[in-house]
């Protein structure tokens, strides 16, 4: 890394570039399998207007795959971005929207909404309201004066997350068991299989707005791990700051979890991968967090629909890999840094 | 011409608990070292944080050249005052060059990165406390002493007039702190003004034009630092029976503070002020200075004190660089004491006054 923060212009070029080629490789992967050259030519002649070889592959790659993939690449961009978001905001490793409770939370308003029977943007309404409540618990909870200690966010996070979590079971009691409760309870296992340029035309806007202003911000974010006089006496409205931050990272959180369920981990395991290599400097953190965020999600749904005839539930994938990193993130020294 | 920063009848408590600071009164000017002195518990860092506007006080002002602080926008107020916190450990792993970085905060725009002249700026005042080593390492690798260096040069890379320090020298090993304050003292040499907290009052006597001790209970005393930092008032604010004496090296003589016991409550109480001599004497000070920047201040310094002088002998050595000048003076006790405090706050130079017998 360079003095100034930057992230250097080879991985620049690296960072921009694998998402695009990870999307080309899981467009030709699943039941029918199809090589990168066919993929480019349905693109190509998707773009030009041109005439198509092959109805089934243009109509696999087109309807079925690619919403799909651009859907992975959104939630695990934006999942990344926003725990590393409230990494730095609670200036704790172990805070993601899943241990702040913000995912449970999120998860109960979009049931919520579901049993409700709303359509994607109220549930993505409900989803965002009761994230941002459970997140504000959590901080009313966990942080005080005199409660500068790292568990007690974490301890408070998981406090409020079951709170929301028997909410959703309360909502699974009443749903429907014809229809609503299999629609809930597939939905909370996380998966991307709804995928359609109609979710997405919902979802995506609030995920890329969010997305779009920690890049812009990404500077001054590094203020947000400092303590309360040292962020003042830096002349930033660290109020205005923090508020900010939560809001945006709830929110893409909520619009997350509405289109793909609770997909966990994706929020801890790639920020604190990009510290380890690109360090805390939210300069070169962020946008680094954003592609491999895309990329580790694209990586593993593409596992989750192709790795056996039925479709494994994302979820699973990732909290098999995420659990021991977290364990390991622990005990390891010197990695309780932000 | 008014003060650079002046706090106005500044009082505070927390909600619900007893008066910390009650009618709070002082003022620091351009190039200044004001010492906050007083027992743990007193409200050293409350009235910092008071007088900076981080908490609000409950009646009184501060004012930051004429002008009430509180109704500053922050970014005003912080591109021209700055603030060193204790170095306890760091939050955050940020390398050193990224934690005097973002000290340019205040100058940069809210969705802008630094700019080359940010990062140039960071790099000149690392360079300038000679700590342009340690800019690629890890805040939290580095030393405790290495560490508030590091928090002093972030808090100029503003480029600030004032810099406020909270005990920039606790937790410090013997050279670290004299690291820390000979930093503090060619600060303000070079304009700055300087507020620090601190328990020793030896480091008072030693650095600090003006000094302020604050009782337990809220009140305090501040002034130029010979006429504050006394034994007795050492003896009110500690309950310490202390001797202020001279340690007297090659170069110059050094005022240090020595303590000798606890006061018992009732000879707390009891002492009554003892009459400050203002008897008139006769005094010689000799100073030896390395530079003509020195010189010049040695000149401004004479020249507010021009009443005293009687006699003053100057003597250039130029084969060896150095001005060598004597000066004698007529007039009351505490002003002579004064001016030859002052002559020994300017780095780089040595002064040794001698007073005439009875």
């Amino acid at each position: 890394m360079s003095r100034d923060g930057k992230l250097p212009v080879i991985w620049i070029i690296i960072l921009i570039v694998l998402p695009f080629i990870a999307a080309l490789i899981a467009l030709g992967i699943g039941r029918m399998s199809i090589s990168p050259g066919e993929v480019l030519d349905v693109l190509r002649t998707r773009m030009t207007g041109g005439h198509v070889s092959s109805q089934l592959i243009e109509k696999t790659v087109m309807q079925l795959r690619l919403p799909r993939i651009v859907l992975a690449a959104l939630v695990g961009a934006g999942l990344s971005v926003s725990g590393c978001a409230f990494q730095s905001l609670f200036a704790n490793p172990l805070a993601t929207p899943d241990t702040l409770g913000v995912a449970s939370g999120a998860s109960f308003g979009a049931a919520l909404g579901i049993l409700l029977g709303f359509d994607l943007v109220g549930v993505q309404i409900t989803g965002l309201a009761m994230g941002g409540l459970a997140v504000t618990l959590t901080w009313l909870a966990g942080s005080g004066k005199d409660r500068g200690g790292l568990s007690y966010i974490v301890l408070s996070g998981i406090m409020i997350g079951s709170l929301f979590s028997a909410l959703v079971s309360l909502i699974k009691y009443v749903a429907d068991e014809e229809s609503q409760l299999p629609a809930i309870t597939y939905w909370l296992m996380g998966g991307l299989d709804k995928a359609s340029f109609r979710t997405l035309s919902l979802g995506a806007p609030v995920i890329i707005a969010g997305i779009l202003l920690f890049f812009l911000i990404r500077w001054r974010m590094n203020l947000l791990p400092l303590s309360d006089d040292e962020a003042k006496a830096s002349g930033t409205n660290i109020k205005a700051l923090r508020t900010v931050t939560v809001i945006a990272a709830t929110a893409i959180t909520a619009s997350c979890v509405s289109m793909c369920g609770q997909v966990g981990w994706v929020g801890l395991l790639i920020p604190h991968m990009c510290r380890m290599k690109f360090g805390s400097n939210h300069l070169a953190l962020i946008p680094s967090s954003v592609s491999l965020g895309a990329v580790f999600m694209i990586a593993v749904d593409t596992l989750a629909r192709s790795i056996s005839a039925a479709e494994i539930p994302v979820s699973i994938f990732t909290a098999t890999i995420g659990a021991p990193f977290f364990i390991m993130l622990m005990r390891r020294s010197g990695g309780w840094r932000i | 011409m008014s003060p650079l920063l002046k706090v106005e009848n500044g009082s505070f408590a927390y909600r619900g608990g007893p008066q910390i600071l009650d009618n709070i009164n002082f003022e620091v000017n351009a190039g200044e070292i004001l010492a906050v002195l007083g027992p743990n518990g007193a409200g050293k860092t409350t009235l910092l944080r008071c007088m900076m506007d981080m908490l609000r006080w409950d009646s009184g002002r501060s004012l930051l050249d004429g002008e009430d602080i509180h109704s500053m926008p922050a970014r005003k107020l912080w591109s021209r005052m700055a603030y060193v916190p204790q170095a306890k450990s760091a939050a955050s792993s940020y390398t050193a060059f990224q934690t005097v970085l973002l000290g340019r905060s205040s100058r940069i725009g809210t969705f802008s990165s630094p700019s080359a002249g940010d990062m140039e700026k960071a790099e000149d005042v690392m360079r300038q406390l000679g700590i342009l080593d340690l800019a690629d390492k890890q805040s939290y690798a580095i030393s405790g002493g290495e560490l508030q260096m590091v928090l002093i040069a972030r808090a100029m890379a503003s480029e600030p007039e004032i810099l406020v320090l909270d005990e920039p020298e606790s937790n410090l090993d013997f050279r670290n702190q004299l690291v820390v304050l000979d930093t503090i003292s060619s600060l303000a040499a070079d304009g700055v003004a300087c507020v620090f907290n601190t328990h020793y009052p030896a480091h008072a006597l030693q650095r600090a034009h003006r000094s302020l001790i604050l009782n337990k209970g809220g009140g305090c005393i501040s002034g130029s630092t010979p006429e504050i930092v006394t034994e007795d008032n050492i003896r009110r604010a500690f309950g310490v029976n202390a001797v202020i004496g001279e340690i007297e090296t090659a170069e110059s003589v050094l005022k240090n503070v020595m303590p000798l016991s606890i006061v018992k409550t009732a000879q707390a109480r009891g002492t009554d002020e003892a009459g400050s001599s203002d008897e008139s004497c006769i005094a010689s000070v000799s100073i030896i200075m390395k530079d003509n920047a020195t010189a010049d201040k040695v000149n401004s310094l004479l020249h507010e004190y021009n009443h005293l002088l009687i006699g003053r002998m100057g003597l250039p050595h130029r084969g060896r660089g150095l001005y060598i000048i004597n000066i004698t003076l007529d007039g009351a006790g505490p002003e002579i004491g004064a001016l030859s405090h002052s002559l020994s706050l300017i780095p780089g130079i040595s002064v040794k006054t001698t007073y005439a017998g009875e």
